[in-house]
């Protein structure tokens, strides 16, 4: 019974599988690819607050480092499981391959609950471990970053171990450190832009002027604000956002025929992006329930909140006039749902190519650590642009070619140019 | 010549007598100065030597009486011819001294004397009384030296020698009190002293004669100095010196004080009580010359006078309170002339709490800054006065009424007390307060006496109301009065009132005391604020982590004034710290941190006079460097991550600052502080407590102190035992908290066992959303979620059903099974992915361990009822294997589900029984006390459904009437509006007549929500107006109508006549 539940690693296997079927993929370089390459168990021993020791079990995946350093985040979750862990770093393998950066995939945890557990303990258990991995991990070998439930504080100190041992300044071992302990600038804006290059590039291939264009947004958190930013300034009128509101526990659209004004709606917003209902009456935007946002008349719809977000149930509810869907979220499309937008023919940018602004801009914060020179912010977005449009362009190029669903198309080059990794370095 | 040589003899005659009196004068000082001589030979040589002053000291006599002594020379004789000077010994006459001439002599300035002379024998006179007061001083002295033996004098035969000369009542009261001491003691010779004496008819040998029904003739003591001696003379043997020393003392002191005695006599005045109060701070300010058990009699009756007659609050309070105590409240009461009143639960609670603390932890450094705030008190029967005075008396009568009337009334009750006038004497006493309180803006706080016999229960039921304090003094005045007028009303409120008639307490005579004080803070820009204030309690009943024990206790606190973490906000969070493990955060991740954050800070607005909520992102950015303590409250956030700012580093201006306290939690005595005066009060009050507390970045000020309270749903539930295999549910003995949830008629079981079998992500996660739409359709808060380990789980899926807080929010209780699995058991969440949500919610959050020995767990029941989840929702019945959903009264012949949690027994257990009213709170939930929240939103309900059925659907052309949001679904807020829909069919005309309609009823809605809550949003309805075009086109709010979730309700109409 128990291996017919359900199993994350399995989940990415399978997928694999199919896409290493699409590209016909030789059994040597699959086998490879549906397992990861190293995987590291260790115990850490904590001294408790109360003077007791407790023993926690953390885990290092490096999935595929052939295109490069391994990088993936470390988790903290008291029911992890290596499995899950594998998957992740699966999952971030396809994820820096897509964009094209050279980096491999990994991922970690510690089997722990932080609510659970002062800040000090904490504390030991990174230094613990990172104690245990220091001599298979480092810039050049596999870079940890922020995961669940773990903050840049956690990688301080990791860093900070790491560093001790090794008897240098190495801050490109870890991404997601604050601005002036080795972050970059530009990442609070990299995922929203990203998906805006991406959309952007999907007009031209369309041959739409943005500025005819009008879209309709999921959500109102940074991701969306910024994908907003960025599109108000190619000319696109943005006529309808949702967000979640607090006090109703419900969601609600917001939606002004001539376009929404970002500046105002941010100034009646709070930190996670839910707009004040009342105060947007009043400078006259129509309240609408949630799901109103994808029954808009626009062009474009950019789902930027959570996932399974289109459904069978509302996907039916698409105007006509809907040409691109770019999926700012994570999985924000349901199955079924995908089924039906590649029957209409919708140009589809998947979230694997349209959110990846994030992981792009971590690996510029390890490209300026490791020369530790530190580029401005429009520098960082400058690059990203390249590297976006270029992702894309590769990915909706292979679409063309082989008539492929972009979605299938990014996976496939993803899975690709990793194969192709393998054989260079003469592995397989 | 002659007449020169005449005035020349004069004057030689002149100096002549002076220097016979100086020369007299000197004889008799050396006299006096003269040590160890005998009493009697100084003074026989004293009239020996008096002659030699006089002008005639030939036929010159002396007489010297002292006492019952009197000394002259043989063969004196007294004459006419005489002058007289007393002796006094510390104003108290002793004696007298007379000269005496023998034969008649010529006139001089007093007839034959000389007005020297009449000097000379009255400063002869003051000497001889110095010297007799310092013999007897001396001896008092010698009698202290020697102490042996018992027959010696002692320092206490001086007072008693003292008493008997100057007070001779005290001299006998105290003669006989000793020889009452000395019979109590069974000191024979005592008792047969006084029955030879008073021979009373108590004769305990006597038998049956001696119960008879006749008093007892006692005879009074007639104490007669002979008397006196051989009392003491019988102590002597009995008692040291010191003892005896102590005894008259006492005795000396308890009469000189027995005006203060007094207070303990019920039927005199307030004003009497604090009179002899203040005497006796004026006379004995240290207060400590009463006798122990005096002083114990009149703590308890200054306890009973002002604060409580609660026995066991009584018996707590004398022993952290002395008299002097009170000496720093006795300005501060405000009472009409004839009060007999009491300060009132609140200001009892806090008063006993300031003293426990000064008295516990006077000389810890780490208390040193704990404080309480000055205050004002007006006495719970001034409220009688008051009513008295404006002839509303039958307004008491109000408790008697119908419910539904109170609540008509009420409004109207408010308007009555605060266009009435208060009595010259309270106004005057307030018009003190605001002159000492200039420009502080004020809480008025209500201190009932059922606050007090009820303890916390009966908290938040009566108003409490901040005041500005601007403007000129008359308006401050006026300010204050309306709010006290306000205060008043709130006890003729229907809430407090249908409480009461609940819990039998109608009856009792209500008074309500009323607190005045200033508000702790500090001004920020035009704002008042204390840097941040909330709630502790002694018990923590809202565990996140299984590390957190029940006495560690709980802090929920916020920026600014306290109101919002002292009731629950529907859309904003407190900090939340166990004192006991601060180390242990409800929200690790960045972004919970950041989101359970405060964002919003209540404030008092000086320049608008009133109590404001305001963004505190607001207030930072215009102010934040004005506010105290502000580096060790907020975090800079960069949009990734929390940073706690180091000193000056903090850009008001562009910096994200959420107010995380980490600085305040990490760095400060704050946490340790609490969490000590939490044990503290726990201990010596001898029950769990709650305080509330403000800081104005200096001090830390305790506001309130009383049991811990319980709102009904949060009180420990008495277990039952013995219950019947068929009706026991599940049980459960780790982590559990207080709560009683009794009314369940859904249970929503998602069966670890399947769930873990699902294999799709997309089965999965379809669980998550069935779960979210029966939340939205099963009666709030009557159903239980029962899933498998962690609810709210993102990412790994597995390890509990993915859902969201709107996707459980309306449950009664979340509950999380952990089932082995091989050898090992899963974590449960403790509900972290919501904690906070649940906490403001009421939700109940309990985890099962099946598999733990002697747990019920009854899965015949939960697996064999039948499911009727495809029914209810159709869409989800290829899941009805996983998800489970039973229909208790339908599965059990009408029974419903009680879950009944008992942290004290640290037990829990969900059994079947039957309904306890009949099963009728489905439609019409009624009002639960513990819920504030949920009285908001019936009170919308009610209005809505009020305005529905007399709404005429012809005149105004409407064809449907609708509720929907947060009245519908329970969830409305102080502030919320009444979202309505109305489907509408007619006219233009008719259009603009019904938005007419409904703009008054919403005007009129918003002033009485106003004036039961104190928000105002300038009309209360938010109505939608959709046509048969919106219907058909399922636009707007149309897709609310008929929709499969959240669907809009729709409310009778008037019918049609």
């Amino acid at each position: 019974m128990a291996n017919k539940s359900y199993n994350a690693f399995e989940m990415a296997q399978a997928q694999f599988d199919r896409v290493a079927d699409l590209i016909g993929l030789d059994g040597a370089t699959k086998d490879l690819l549906r397992y990861n390459l190293r995987e590291y168990h260790v115990s850490i021993p904590v001294k408790m607050d109360d003077g007791t020791v407790k023993v926690f079990r953390g885990f290092r995946v490096q999935h595929n480092d052939a295109r490069g350093p391994a990088k993936g985040g470390i988790r903290f979750h008291p029911m992890e499981t290596i499995d899950t862990v594998r998957a992740l770093a699966m999952w971030m393998t396809w994820k820096c391959a897509v964009v094209d950066i050279p980096l491999g995939g990994g991922k970690g945890g510690v089997v722990c609950d932080p609510h659970n557990l002062s800040m000090r303990e904490q504390e030991q258990i990174c230094r613990g471990w990172v104690r245990q991995l220091a001599r298979d991990m480092g810039p050049l070998r596999d870079v940890p970053a922020p995961d669940v439930m773990t903050s840049a504080q956690h990688m301080l100190w990791i860093l900070d171990e790491f560093e001790t041992i090794h008897g240098a300044r190495l801050p490109g071992f870890i991404t997601g450190k604050p601005v002036g302990m080795g972050g970059s600038l530009g990442r609070t804006e990299a995922t929203g832009y990203g998906v805006i290059f991406t959309v952007r590039e999907a007009l031209k291939e369309l041959n739409i002027p943005p500025g005819d264009t009008k879209a309709s947004v999921q959500g109102f958190g940074n991701v969306a604000q910024y994908a907003i930013e960025l599109y108000q300034q190619i000319w696109g009128k943005v006529v309808c956002v949702s967000c979640w509101d607090q006090k109703d526990q419900t969601s609600y659209s917001f939606y002004k025929e001539d376009g929404i004004d970002l500046g105002a709606l941010r100034g009646i917003t709070d930190r996670f992006g839910g707009i004040e209902k009342d105060k947007a009456k009043k400078i006259g935007y129509e309240v609408l329930p949630g799901e109103a946002w994808i029954e808009q008349d626009v062009d474009i719809l950019i789902p930027a909140a959570l996932e399974n977000q289109i459904t069978k149930n509302n996907v039916g509810k698409m105007s006509d006039r809907v040409k691109i869907i770019a999926e700012g979220a994570n999985g924000p499309t349901a199955p079924e749902a995908d089924n039906v937008i590649k029957e209409r023919g919708i140009f589809l940018i998947p979230d694997l190519l349209a959110n990846a602004g994030g992981v792009t801009c971590s690996y510029f914060e390890q490209v300026q650590s490791n020369m530790n020179y530190y580029w401005e912010k429009d520098e960082v977005l400058g690059k990203l642009d390249t590297k976006m449009t270029s992702a894309f362009n590769a990915v909706s190029e292979l679409a063309k070619k082989r008539k492929l669903y972009m979605r299938d198309a990014a996976y496939v080059i993803a899975v690709g140019r990793v194969a192709q990794a393998c054989k260079d370095r003469g592995w397989v | 010549m002659t007449d020169r040589k005449n005035k020349a003899d004069d004057l030689v005659h002149f100096f002549r007598e002076r220097e016979k009196e100086l020369e007299c004068l000197y004889n008799i000082e050396e006299l006096l100065v003269e040590p160890d001589a005998p009493r009697d030979k100084v003074f026989r040589r004293i009239i020996e030597t008096i002659p030699s002053g006089w002008q005639y000291p030939n036929i010159c006599n002396a007489k010297l009486t002292i006492g019952s002594e009197s000394y002259f020379v043989p063969g004196f004789v007294e004459t006419p011819w005489v002058m007289t000077a007393e002796i006094f010994v510390e104003d108290r006459k002793e004696g007298e001294i007379r000269v005496f001439y023998s034969k008649e002599m010529p006139t001089a300035d007093e007839g034959p004397f000389l007005k020297q002379e009449k000097r000379l024998l009255k400063t002869v006179a003051d000497r001889i009384g110095n010297f007799i007061l310092h013999q007897q001083l001396l001896e008092a002295a010698e009698e202290r030296r020697e102490e042996q033996p018992r027959e010696s004098t002692g320092e206490w035969r001086v007072i008693l020698n003292l008493l008997h000369h100057t007070d001779r009542n005290l001299f006998e009261s105290v003669s006989e009190k000793m020889l009452n001491q000395l019979c109590w003691s069974g000191v024979a010779e005592a008792e047969q002293l006084r029955n030879t004496l008073a021979p009373a008819d108590l004769d305990f040998e006597a038998g049956p004669e001696w119960e008879a029904n006749k008093p007892y003739q006692i005879h009074s003591l007639e104490i007669t100095d002979r008397l006196s001696d051989e009392i003491f003379h019988i102590a002597t043997k009995e008692y040291t010196n010191e003892q005896l020393l102590a005894f008259l003392r006492k005795w000396i002191q308890d009469d000189r004080l027995g005006y203060l005695l007094r207070v303990g006599n019920p039927n005199i005045s307030l004003a009497e009580v604090i009179g002899a109060l203040r005497q006796y701070r004026d006379t004995s300010p240290k207060g400590s010359d009463l006798s122990p058990a005096a002083r114990k009699g009149v703590v308890v009756s200054l306890i009973t006078r002002f604060l409580s007659r609660q026995l066991i609050f009584i018996n707590v309070a004398k022993k952290y309170i002395e008299i002097r105590d009170f000496f720093e409240i006795l300005d501060r009461i405000i009472y009409t002339p004839d009060s007999h009143g009491q300060l009132g639960g609140k200001c009892a609670g806090l008063f006993l709490a300031q003293q426990i603390i000064k008295k516990s932890y006077g000389t810890d450094p780490l208390f040193a800054n704990v404080k309480v705030p000055k205050s004002w008190y007006i006495t719970s029967d001034v409220l009688l006065g008051f009513l008295r005075y404006n002839n509303l008396d039958e307004v008491i009568e109000q408790k008697y009424k119908d419910i539904d009337q109170v609540r008509l009334e009420y409004p109207h009750v408010i308007l009555t007390f605060k266009n009435s006038r208060f009595p010259p004497e309270v106004i005057q006493g307030l018009s003190m307060v605001l002159d000492e309180l200039e420009g502080m803006p004020l809480i008025i706080r209500s201190s009932s006496l059922l606050e007090d016999s009820l303890g916390a229960a009966f908290s938040g039921k009566y108003k409490s109301l901040f005041l500005a304090n601007q403007g000129t003094k008359q308006e401050r005045l006026d300010a204050l009065l309306d709010a006290i007028a306000e205060v008043y009303a709130s006890t003729f409120g229907p809430d407090p009132i249908e409480y009461r008639a609940e819990r039998g307490l109608l009856d009792f005579s209500e008074e309500m005391g009323v607190m005045i004080q200033g508000v702790i803070g500090s001004r920020v820009g035009h704002y008042f604020l204390p840097s941040f204030a909330g709630v502790a309690f002694s018990r923590n009943e809202f565990r996140w982590s299984p590390r957190i024990k029940r006495e560690d206790g709980l802090i929920r606190t916020v920026p600014g004034l306290g109101t919002r973490a002292v009731d629950r906000v529907s859309d904003d969070y407190p900090v939340l710290v166990a004192p006991g493990q601060p180390g242990l955060r409800v929200n690790v991740a960045t972004e919970e941190i950041v989101y359970y954050s405060p964002k919003k800070i209540d404030v008092i607005n000086l320049e608008t006079n009133s109590f404001e909520t305001i963004d505190a992102r607001d207030l930072l950015r215009l102010h934040g460097a004005e506010l105290p303590l502000v580096e060790k409250m907020v975090s800079i956030y960069d949009g990734h991550s929390l940073r706690k700012p180091m000193a000056m580093s903090i850009d008001f201006e562009h910096d994200d600052l959420p107010f995380t306290l980490d600085g305040l939690i990490g760095e400060t005595p704050f946490v340790k502080q609490v969490h000590g005066i939490l044990k503290l009060l726990e201990e010596k009050l001898g029950a769990p407590v709650d305080i509330e507390f403000a800081h104005d970045g200096t001090d830390f000020y305790l506001l309130q102190c009383r049991p811990q309270s319980f709102s009904q749903a949060s009180a420990p539930a008495p277990i039952p035992q013995d219950i019947p295999a068929d009706r026991a549910i599940f049980s459960a003995k780790r982590y559990i908290s207080n709560g009683r949830v009794p009314d369940i008629t859904h249970i929503v079981y998602v069966d670890p066992l399947k769930y873990g079998e699902l294999s799709e992500r997309e089965d999965l996660v379809a669980v998550g959303r069935a779960v979210g739409h029966l939340n939205k359709l099963l009666p709030k808060r009557q159903f239980i979620l029962m899933g498998p380990g962690r609810w709210g789980s993102r990412g790994d899926i597995k390890l509990g059903v993915n859902v969201t807080y709107s996707d459980i929010n309306n449950t009664a209780v979340l509950i999380e099974i952990a089932r082995k699995k091989g050898n090992y058991m899963p974590d449960l969440s403790f509900g972290t992915h919501f904690f906070q949500d649940l906490v403001e919610g009421q939700i109940r959050y309990l985890p099962l361990f099946p598999d733990d020995d002697g747990i019920v767990f009854n899965e015949c029941f939960l697996l064999g009822a039948p499911n009727i989840l495809p029914e209810v929702l159709p869409e989800f019945a290829h899941l009805a294997d996983v998800v489970r959903l039973i229909d208790v009264p339908q599965a059990t012949s009408g029974k419903i589900l009680k879950v009944l949690m008992n942290a004290e027994l640290g037990e829990a257990v969900g059994i079947l029984a039957a309904p306890e009213s009949g099963g009728e709170r489905i439609d019409t939930p009624s009002i639960d006390g513990g819920r504030p929240s949920d009285h908001l939103w019936t009170w919308r309900l009610r209005m809505a459904e009020h305005i529905a059925s007399q709404l005429d659907p012809e005149r105004f052309g409407v064809a449907g009437f609708y509720v929907f949001g947060s009245t519908k679904n329970a969830t409305a807020g102080l502030g919320s509006d009444i979202d309505i829909i109305v489907h509408f069919r007619g006219t233009e005309p008719q259009r603009q007549e019904l938005v007419l309609w409904l703009e008054g009823w919403s005007l009129c809605l918003d002033e009485m929500n106003y004036l039961q809550t104190g928000y105002r949003t300038g009309g209360l309805l938010d109505v939608h107006i959709i046509t048969d075009d919106d219907i058909r086109k399922k636009t707007s709010f149309a897709v609310k109508i008929g929709a499969v979730t959240d669907a809009a309700r729709p409310l009778p109409m008037k019918k049609k006549s």
